[in-house]
């Protein structure tokens, strides 16, 4: 414990020094009073001149209207307008004697840290020998308890090591998106319709036989502030990454890419795998009031190192904080990102293969992860950051499967399905179709077959 | 007419009254106002955690303990140890179960537990650090400047062409007041504030789902009320407030600003209905009416299926505290709180012992099994009425059963229904001095009929019918309109022959002028 610094402090620090390296002031455009406009500028004293000039009332008013006012408005209602454009802008930092910085947490409590702790194993109830077990009656089970792919359960590392398990599914029920909550009942309502690891109808692969899958629970969140689940969240992946296993993270929303990730890399190396991610939203905030939101999740992966820019590859991109400054911080940190209007532009195949390249040519190793938002609402109307004009359900597994045939994957996680947003669960099942895309993708590597291998009597009747 | 005059004039004199006398209270601080890095001001143990007594070991478990030290002993024996150990008899045989070796190992862990459980300086962060680096660290509550849009008279503004409709939607299709001054210059009796708080414990998507819905399908909210024959929006000034700015990453960051704009609206004299958004608001709403009337001069009717008094956990707010955290915090006294309709699993033993002791006065379901709801709304009223008090409501649509309210994040089977809520609410708004009202927990989301949404309107209706009748004067108990409640043909239940005489004399009167 003493060697871990308190997660949501290191985040700040990172944080802080990216602000250092990047001043944002220095971001602003000077902004220059058009010279048919001069005359009425002069109503402004120096400060209110200088405030104007510095390009900071951009930032609440756009140029256009900017310039409407000045041509419009009496001295006395110009200076108003500026005077409180100055005051807004004054108000926007944080003020120690003003702002609440820190949020203050029940220090008498005596649960403080009850939700992080995993029973001891002198504590727990039942002895049993270590190893994956069945939560079914029957041989062929039909129903009961749900579990992911249906598959036997797992519960503390000793089962995942004593049953050589190659597959843990995990529950992450996490439920702070930035757009519609209930990803934290994703978890349970993808077990409850379980289509995953069945028969592969692509290469008559059964996954269970290929595979030891076992459905290894939930890590527990807080859900009142997810600074306090990323630390737990990240010591738990990194435990079940070191038994082996590939961590098969269910969301949950996004902001729990940030401790999927850096808990695999806490377990094999910063920057030793590269980074899938598909999403409609870049997820790269870099000036956020928190320390972490799934709007930060990849800023943050980035910004300390955890993956590399040149390893990361991001497809689907087209949410409102697409933007110019934010394509160009990616494009700084050397991503491949791959947006909307490039596939439109070239088409899904042509794009398709340019990613496919771009892994081919990273790292070995890949950590594969969805946001939901990236498929489009016809086929994903659960998405919590709903995005229309999206791909495929098809075109996405596709892609998944190829590239978690086509490399070593350290991890996989799906997030921000919010179950409660599709009374039909069509949502449910796409997502269960994803990651069955990426575990048949594992099951077809280690059977040795080529990635988009296809069996002869699938392609052809032969008659 | 005339009658109604006299009123406005008098509410006139009063607003203006409550203005100036309460406009110094504004931008002063109050303590419990966390600035910086601070902690909590206030205690935050629980009282009601009871030590658990601790228990003696035979002679006969001896040898078990060998390897243990002296103070792992005296730890078995701790009340600390029963949640793990359970009582003697169970301790015993526990022990027989295992050797010294084992033991040693089980008394550790459970110390590791509950040394772990604790919070530990140096090890824990005592708080949740935000990005004070952030240059738009407050950008969630700045409000937009005045200046920023054409200049207009302050006041209340409808918002469509013809005759107020046709705009965009607002709560009930009044009109949008943004500030004080509008309050204030439109002489504002009832303000309706959006408050998309969207971090309770159940299922979420409340937020701005809710006040959305709540403004699409809100007609409902003002208007004729058939039983009473008074028209709310004709004998009131109700306006929409717009929406309260929340951070919907902490629920604790959002108080202090939804407590300031409560305290706006009540510090102008109007009555702030608050409509979200996750019961963790009755804090700020309960909160910024005592800044404005005063510490423990505010009563608060909780209708929940809840208690919302727990507390213990790490957080100091959230869905399920802020009974518990408002008399903390002394805004209210205990015995000032009534509480409605409770029924969920908690609290248990101790938790009824603990509200029974503080003199909180609580109707659950159980009550209402007993003496059935006629009884016990009688009493409700009758206690929130008393003389003296300034009530706030503070309603939990999921106090109604879910067959009228399934939108809800914590539903509970076995509540009222819409006859038995519309009534006491109606009676309460009606029959007690009502200063502040909030409805909360809707989850629109869930519920694609939009039957939930509907049913919060009428809710907020009736107590805004009733806060009409109280300015008109119609406070006298279970009033209902003579006319509408019968057709008095005949004396079918005995109580029209007064009525029947005084028509006939009338219409033989009619005749004979004829």
């Amino acid at each position: 414990m003493s060697t871990r610094c308190i997660l949501a402090r290191c985040g700040l620090v990172t944080l802080a020094s990216a602000f250092l390296l990047t001043p944002y002031e220095s971001a602003l455009a000077q902004w220059s009073i058009p010279d048919e406009l001069g005359a009425q500028a002069s109503v402004l004293n120096d400060e209110q001149l200088e405030f104007i000039t510095s390009g900071a009332a951009l930032k609440f008013i756009p140029e256009q209207q900017l310039e409407h006012e000045l041509a419009t408005r009496d001295a006395g209602s110009l200076q108003a307008l500026v005077n409180a454009l100055m005051s807004v802008s004054d108000e926007m930092g944080y003020d120690p004697q003003r702002d609440m910085g820190a949020t203050p947490l029940n220090t008498a409590s005596k649960r403080f840290n009850r939700h992080t702790l995993p029973t001891p194993a002198p504590l727990r109830e039942l002895e049993r020998e270590p190893g994956p077990f069945s939560v079914h009656r029957y041989l062929y089970p039909q129903s009961g308890v749900p579990t992911f792919a249906g598959a036997k359960v797992a519960i503390w590392p000793e089962d995942l090591i004593a049953g050589k398990v190659d597959v843990a599914i995990i529950g992450v029920p996490s439920n702070a998106s930035s757009g519609r909550r209930d990803a934290g009942n994703g978890p349970s309502a993808m077990r409850a319709t379980n289509t995953i690891a069945i028969p592969d109808a692509q290469s008559l692969i059964r996954p269970h036989e290929v595979l030891s899958v076992a459905d290894y629970g939930d890590f527990s969140v807080d859900w009142l502030a997810t600074e306090l689940a990323v630390g737990h969240v990240t010591d738990m992946v990194a435990e079940t990454a070191e038994t082996g296993a590939i961590p098969m993270l269910v969301g949950g929303d996004t902001s729990m890419l940030y401790p999927g990730v850096k808990g695999v890399a806490q377990a094999r190396g910063n920057g030793t795998f590269g980074l899938l991610h598909l999403n409609a939203h870049p997820d790269a905030e870099r000036f956020g009031d928190h320390t972490v939101s799934d709007r930060q999740s990849m800023f943050l992966l980035l910004d300390e190192g955890i993956v590399d820019g040149s390893d990361t590859v991001q497809v689907g991109l087209r949410g409102p904080a697409v933007n110019v400054e934010t394509l160009q911080w990616l494009r700084d940190k050397k991503v491949r990102y791959h947006t909307m209007a490039e596939i439109q532009q070239r088409g899904f195949d042509t794009v398709l293969k340019r990613v496919l390249r771009e892994v081919e040519k990273g790292p070995d190793a890949f950590f594969v992860s969805i946001d939901v938002s990236v498929i489009d609402p016809t086929e994903m109307v659960a998405a919590g950051r709903i995005a229309p004009n999206g791909l495929r359900i098809e075109e996405v597994t596709q892609a998944i499967r190829h590239v978690c045939a086509a490399k070593d994957i350290v991890g996989f996680e799906i997030t921000d399905m919010a179950p409660m947003m599709d009374i039909s669960r069509l949502s449910v099942v796409n997502a269960n179709a994803v990651l069955n895309a990426c575990l048949v993708g594992i099951a077809v590597r280690k059977a040795g077959l080529k990635p988009d291998y296809i069996h002869p009597l699938v392609l052809d009747h032969g008659q | 007419m005339d009658n109604n005059s006299v009123r406005r004039a008098l509410l006139l004199a009063v607003t203006a009254v409550a203005s100036v006398a309460f406009a110094s209270d504004e931008g002063v601080d109050t303590p419990e106002h966390v600035t910086g890095e601070q902690p909590y001001p206030f205690d935050s143990a629980d009282p009601r955690e009871e030590d658990t007594p601790a228990i003696e070991l035979p002679d006969s478990v001896t040898q078990k303990l060998e390897l243990l030290t002296a103070e792992e002993v005296e730890f078995l024996k701790s009340g600390d140890a029963r949640a793990f150990a359970g009582s003697a008899e169970d301790t015993v045989e526990a022990l027989d179960e295992r050797t010294p070796e084992e033991v040693k190992a089980w008394v550790n862990a459970m110390q590791h537990v509950i040394e772990h459980n604790h919070y530990e300086e140096g090890r824990d962060a005592p708080n949740i650090p935000l990005n004070t680096e952030s240059p738009d660290f407050n950008a969630w509550r700045m409000q937009r400047p005045r200046a920023m849009d054409p200049e207009r008279e302050p006041g209340p503004v409808p918002l469509g062409r013809y005759d107020g409709y046709g705009g965009p939607p607002t709560f009930g299709g009044h009109p949008l007041a943004l500030s004080k001054e509008d309050l204030v210059a439109g002489e504002v009796d009832v303000a309706i504030l959006g408050a998309p708080l969207n971090m309770g414990s159940g299922w979420r998507d409340s937020g701005e789902r809710a006040t959305a819905d709540l403004r699409l399908l809100g007609w409902p909210m003002g208007g004729s009320d058939q039983y009473v024959q008074i028209d709310a929006s004709e004998v009131l000034n109700i306006v929409d407030y717009g929406d309260v700015a929340v951070d919907n990453n902490s629920t604790e960051r959002s108080m202090r600003h939804i407590r300031e704009i409560v305290r706006e609206i009540a510090s102008t004299g109007a009555i702030p209905m608050i409509v979200g958004g996750d019961h963790s608001l009755e804090y700020p709403n309960v909160a910024g009416l005592a800044d404005v009337y005063g510490k423990e001069k505010v009563s608060v009717i909780h209708f929940d299926s809840h208690y919302d008094a727990w507390w213990g956990g790490n957080h100091l707010i959230g869905h399920g505290y802020p009974v518990y955290r408002l008399i903390n915090e002394g805004h209210v006294r205990a015995a000032d709180y009534i509480q409605v309709g409770l029924r969920s699993g908690g609290p248990g033993k101790s938790g009824f012992k603990w509200m029974r002791e503080q003199g909180m006065r609580y109707h659950n379901m159980a009550e209402v099994e007993a003496r059935g709801w006629d009884a016990v709304l009688d009493r409700v009223v009758a206690e929130a009425s008393e003389e003296g008090r300034k009530l706030h409501i503070s309603f939990d649509i999921d106090v109604l059963d879910p067959a009228f309210t399934v939108a809800t994040g914590t539903p509970v089977p076995g509540g009222l229904n819409m006859r038995e809520a519309i009534r006491i609410v109606r009676r309460l708004c009606a029959e007690s001095n009502v200063v502040g009202f909030d409805l909360v927990e809707l989850h629109p989301a869930l519920d694609p009929t939009y039957k939930t949404t509907l049913n919060s309107a009428h809710i907020i209706k009736a107590c805004l019918t009733g806060v009409a009748m109280n300015r008109e004067g119609m406070t006298e108990k279970h009033y209902l309109s003579p006319l509408s409640s019968e057709h008095a043909i005949d004396d079918h239940y005995g109580d029209q022959q007064e009525y029947l005489d005084a028509t006939r004399a009338e219409e033989e009167k009619e005749e004979a002028e004829e």
